[in-house]
């Protein structure tokens, strides 16, 4: 599917007055208007097909140990996520969504089963294997979690100085694309603001920044539109939609939010630990 | 250089909520100023014991070879000093009359020890302004100079000399005649200090021989270095006497007075109790920060940054602590030394090596609390934050 321009993302009373794309005061400068690779290399939207999936699980069984007693939470899960795609997750509480989207955000090693993730293999990984997959992975958490000593414009930087390859930059291009991409989600006067004067979708639209900025290769999101209002929820998914189409990335997303689903390109039910396939 | 395109997380979050800033730096500096004022007070005291050594007035000493501080007064022949004088370098020599005596205080009637100094006018031992200003003061045969730094115990001895009257009372039962004062300071050994002329010294020890001294001043020609003297003093006179530098003196007093009283362990709990005090507030501030923003530093960890990372944000929070706190600690302890020289006439001065090393400390205790609080950081699995 061919990449589409994206109108710049404002929400109702939160952002100037909307103006054609790129012609704004606040509009991003145009390389950061676009989700593109310049670094990652590999896959980009132009053959997403001939990639290879960013995600294969199979096989996968996970236990936790409460109290000595073993609990399975993941059973038998078999999954393949290809650039470009996004996948939602759904399933009741206690199915073991999260605990799938933590592994595969490598916060958490497989068991058993395997488990490649953007072509490491994470059955036993140790810390540092894990921490250097967690660089490559976007994370969108249900809460916030932002940095309060630190403004919107930081707090989205510190989600591009973990990886080398921005840091190497500097500061000055750094800053330029977290002001892009606070932009993008229709925060552009607030990229001053420390996260206390921020309102609850505000601080998440922010959180949604830090995790996009980098352009990772895979997303993960847990309840994203959860704290936003109808409208900027939509804007979210279609930003998300836009990393997926140009950039090739692949997004896993939990939701319950029904409004969203269609964005979806394939939705997975968890039940008992088990993958259960919708559509 | 990565290191600085970094957003200096430690740093701001140290910054941002300045009050509490604030209070975290009264708090180190307050332990910090405790710290000073027990190290000033202790090495004031032990100082203290070495300002009439400070007085010699030669480079060289000669003692007894069993001499192990001023309190304790030791003979040995005038004669092997009279023999100094046919070393190579050595310009004059003159003996110091040490001795402990029981002074009558006038008004009271109590018996208190004073150290009496006896020393030749015309070459005196002792560099004593006021004595050199009036030699004269030192005529009668019964008259002693009073030390204006003597303990309050001695009577008001200073103010009825100062105004020009004299001062009777009697020493080891012998009269004694205060015809004027000077400026020395007593040490542990007594509450008074007085001196007197080698002559008057023997009417009060009158069992003593009149060939012994208890001390001897070595006078050298200039330029000539005490460490070759000594040298050539020690091989040519044999063991029956020491020859000793004053420094070597000096460190001679302070390490009995270290040995022979309990304040270095008195003033050792203080430092320490300064210490852990600071350490408890670093780690009380440090902690509350880590259980307070759990959710940040897992965050940070599930963003890819590792262990290492965020214990150093902890780490350099203690250390930007420990930094910003001894500058006023140092200004503070500053003025308090100056408060405790002048009330207690100790010699509390801050030297640049107890100022570095109270910052190594400072820099120690704090790095070492930091540590502690990161236990929670070090166990967290960023998983949970789900």
């Amino acid at each position: 599917m061919a990449p589409e321009p994206l109108p710049p993302l404002e929400t109702a009373g939160s952002g100037p007055a909307p103006e054609p794309a790129g012609t704004g005061p606040q509009a991003p400068p145009p390389d950061a208007a676009r989700f593109s690779h310049e670094n990652a290399g590999g896959v980009t939207a132009a053959s997403p097909d001939a990639a290879e999936p960013l995600v294969t699980v199979s096989g996968l069984d996970h236990w936790f140990f409460e109290g000595g007693m073993p609990k399975q939470v993941l059973r038998e899960v078999n999954l393949c996520l290809h650039p470009g795609e996004i996948l939602i997750l759904t399933g009741p509480s206690g199915s073991g969504k999260t605990t799938l989207l933590t592994m595969l955000g490598g916060l958490r090693a497989a068991q058993c089963g395997s488990l490649r993730i953007l072509g490491s293999e994470l059955l036993h990984a140790d810390p540092p294997t894990l921490t250097r997959l967690r660089r490559q992975v976007g994370f969108i958490f249900q809460a916030h979690n932002l940095m309060p000593y630190l403004n919107a414009l930081e707090n989205v930087r510190i989600g591009l100085e973990v990886r080398s390859d921005w840091l190497v930059r500097g500061r000055p291009a750094m800053d330029a694309c977290a002001a892009a991409m606070l932009g993008r989600v229709g925060l552009a006067d607030r990229i001053s603001y420390y996260p206390e004067k921020l309102s609850g979708g505000q601080k998440q639209r922010v959180a949604i920044a830090r995790a996009l900025a980098p352009v990772p290769r895979l997303l993960l999101a847990d309840e994203p539109t959860a704290a936003l209002d109808r409208e900027s929820g939509r804007d979210v998914v279609e930003l998300f939609r836009a990393l997926a189409n140009e950039s090739g990335a692949g997004i896993v997303m939990v939701t319950h939010d029904n409004k969203i689903l269609d964005i979806a390109d394939r939705i997975i039910n968890l039940d008992g630990g088990r993958l259960v396939e919708k559509s | 250089m990565n290191a600085l395109r970094r957003t200096p997380l430690a740093w701001r979050q140290v910054i941002h909520r300045p009050m509490r800033l604030v209070a975290a730096l009264a708090g180190v500096s307050f332990a910090n100023v405790l710290v000073f004022f027990q190290m000033g007070l202790s090495g004031g005291l032990y100082d203290s014991q070495k300002r009439p050594l400070q007085r010699i007035n030669g480079e060289l000493v000669m003692v007894s070879r069993r001499y192990l501080y001023l309190g304790e007064q030791l003979n040995f022949p005038r004669a092997r000093l009279s023999q100094a004088l046919g070393v190579q370098g050595v310009k004059a020599v003159t003996p110091l009359y040490l001795g402990l005596a029981e002074w009558i205080n006038r008004d009271t009637r109590q018996q208190k020890q004073a150290m009496i100094f006896g020393l030749t006018p015309e070459n005196p031992a002792l560099r004593i302004p006021e004595l050199e200003a009036n030699p004269l003061l030192l005529q009668r045969s019964d008259a002693v100079l009073f030390d204006s730094r003597s303990k309050k115990v001695a009577g008001p001895v200073a103010t009825i000399v100062g105004s020009g009257e004299i001062y009777q009372t009697e020493l080891r039962g012998t009269r004694a005649v205060v015809t004027g004062l000077f400026t020395m300071g007593v040490t542990f050994a007594a509450d008074i200090n007085l001196l007197t002329s080698a002559t008057n010294f023997k009417n009060y020890f009158p069992d003593q021989s009149a060939d012994d001294i208890q001390m001897g001043v070595i006078q050298l020609e200039p330029g000539v270095d005490p460490r070759r003297v000594q040298a050539t003093l020690q091989s040519f006179l044999g063991s029956s006497v020491k020859v000793l530098t004053i420094p070597e003196l000096e460190k001679a007093e302070v390490n009995y007075w270290q040995r022979n009283t309990s304040f270095g362990i008195i003033f050792g709990l203080g430092v320490l109790v300064g210490l852990v005090v600071g350490g408890i507030i670093v780690y009380q501030i440090l902690y509350s920060d880590v259980t307070d923003h759990l959710a940040e530093y897992a965050t940070l960890k599930a963003m890819g940054y590792d262990d290492g990372f965020v214990v150093a944000i902890i780490l350099q929070e203690s250390l930007i602590l420990a930094v910003l706190a001894f500058g006023p600690s140092l200004l503070l302890s500053l003025g308090l030394y100056g408060f405790l020289a002048r009330s207690t006439s100790l010699m509390v001065v801050m030297t640049a090596q107890r100022a570095v090393l109270v910052f190594v400390f400072t820099l120690v205790m704090c790095s070492l609390s930091g540590w502690l609080a990161t236990a929670k950081l070090r166990r967290l699995d960023p998983a949970e934050i789900f």
